[in-house]
């Protein structure tokens, strides 16, 4: 009774560690829409003026797709999973990157030429006597 | 034996899962700080809250991942909470540019209408102020005109006729008495409108040359002439015209106007002429030639 219970304790255990596994290995799934979502960021993002205006993120973007193709091919899932997320945030950052300084650009531009504006607007001739 | 081991292995899993107390994690609270520091941006939590939300719920799994003490979630989710926190305050700092410049146009567009209308008013108030000069300058005009309209219809008043030394004014032979210089009384009309004249433009001289016919001799009749001359000259004087004003000369039977062989003609050349200077007072020159 006694080596019937502690059994049946086992069984309950090693079950507990094979669920515990297998949850593990659901949220791990072959992740090719992880991965095609980070290239269409990638590729969004080059074409975006991120390789000349945000230089270091859009490396760092590349190196992880690369990596995240990488895992890929060798079946490692997981890993494959994270660059491929790492490459689709670092891809979004590199545009969004890029956007701000062109925009910092545009408005510094903008305001030197208000400036000018305002100046010369000041500065304009008096009404003729 | 291998079945104990299996399940002491499935019992420490299950207590590192279950443990509640998470180990202090720099990457973690890197990304903590970064979630943080975007909260505190203006411009994130009015232009790009949405990616705020995301970087929280990354922040989020890597808080809950660390409480399971899943490390490489935790670093995973940390960094994705961390590029998050970047991105929103990259797109916010966008995104505030970008408003800056649209709300700017608006005034630049002010400042350029309020230019050209100021433009407008100026080339409006230049063009009034040309037309002022431009009207002065009419008016000025049309004042010398009226001007010498008047002074000719003075000068017309006063039967004045022109000629190369100026407007003459011939007083005839009745306004003397045969032989002598005395002016008669019929003559005061004339030299009161001569001295109105004069008066009113006290710019101009006077030259009063006297004239007899053929009759008698040169001397007698240059004397007569002068003396006639002279007399038109007090007479001008005693009217309160400055003598400096008025010269005399006696030609006694020279440039006759008219035959001295008949009587008529005889008459026309007993005369006194006044010639009228011009308003700049210059000299009137001496009779010459015919």
């Amino acid at each position: 009774m006694l080596m019937g219970l502690s059994n049946r304790a086992k069984g309950a255990s090693l079950c507990t560690a094979i669920a515990l596994c297998v949850a593990g290995c659901a949220t791990t799934p072959v992740p090719n829409e992880q991965l095609a979502v980070a290239k269409s960021s990638v590729q969004r993002a080059e074409a975006s003026g991120a390789p000349e205006l945000a230089p270091v993120e859009m490396s760092t973007a590349r190196q992880e797709l690369a990596s995240a193709e990488k895992a890929t091919a060798d079946g490692m899932a997981q890993p494959a999973r994270q660059w491929a997320e790492k490459a689709n945030v670092d891809a979004q950052l590199a545009e969004a990157t890029a956007r701000e300084r062109r925009s910092h650009k545009a408005a510094a531009e903008f305001d030197a030429s208000m400036a000018a504006l305002r100046q010369e607007s000041q500065r304009s001739p008096q009404p003729a006597q | 034996m291998k079945t104990k081991l299996l399940t002491g292995m499935g019992l420490a899993l299950a207590l590192g899962a279950c443990a509640s107390v998470p180990q202090p994690n720099a990457a973690l609270e890197n990304a903590r700080a970064a979630v943080q520091t975007a909260e505190a941006d203006p411009n994130v939590t009015r232009y790009a809250p949405l990616d705020l939300d995301v970087a929280r719920k990354d922040l989020n799994n890597a808080d809950n991942a660390a409480m399971h003490h899943q490390d490489a979630d935790v670093a995973q989710s940390a960094y994705l909470a961390m590029q998050n926190a970047r991105l929103a305050q990259a797109h916010g700092a966008a995104k505030a540019d970008d408003a800056r410049v649209a709300s700017g146009q608006v005034e630049r567009d002010q400042i350029m209408l309020a230019a050209r209308t100021r433009d407008a008013n100026n080339a409006n108030m230049a063009a009034a102020n040309s037309r002022q000069v431009a009207d002065a300058a009419l008016s000025q005009r049309d004042q010398a005109n009226q001007e010498t309209a008047r002074v000719q219809a003075e000068l017309d008043a006063l039967k004045a006729t022109p000629t190369p030394r100026g407007m003459v004014l011939t007083l005839g032979d009745v306004l003397f008495d045969t032989g002598r210089a005395e002016l008669k009384s019929g003559a005061s009309r004339t030299l009161d409108q001569l001295t109105q004249f004069l008066t009113e433009h006290p710019d101009r001289r006077v030259q009063i040359d006297g004239f007899t016919d053929s009759v008698g001799t040169d001397s007698y009749n240059e004397e007569l002439s002068q003396r006639r001359a002279n007399a038109v000259r007090e007479a001008l004087i005693s009217r309160g015209i400055d003598s400096s004003r008025i010269g005399t000369e006696g030609y006694g039977k020279s440039y006759p106007v008219a035959d001295n062989n008949d009587s008529g003609g005889r008459q026309l050349n007993r005369r006194v002429e006044v010639v009228i200077g011009g308003d700049n007072g210059t000299p009137i020159s001496p009779r010459t030639g015919g």
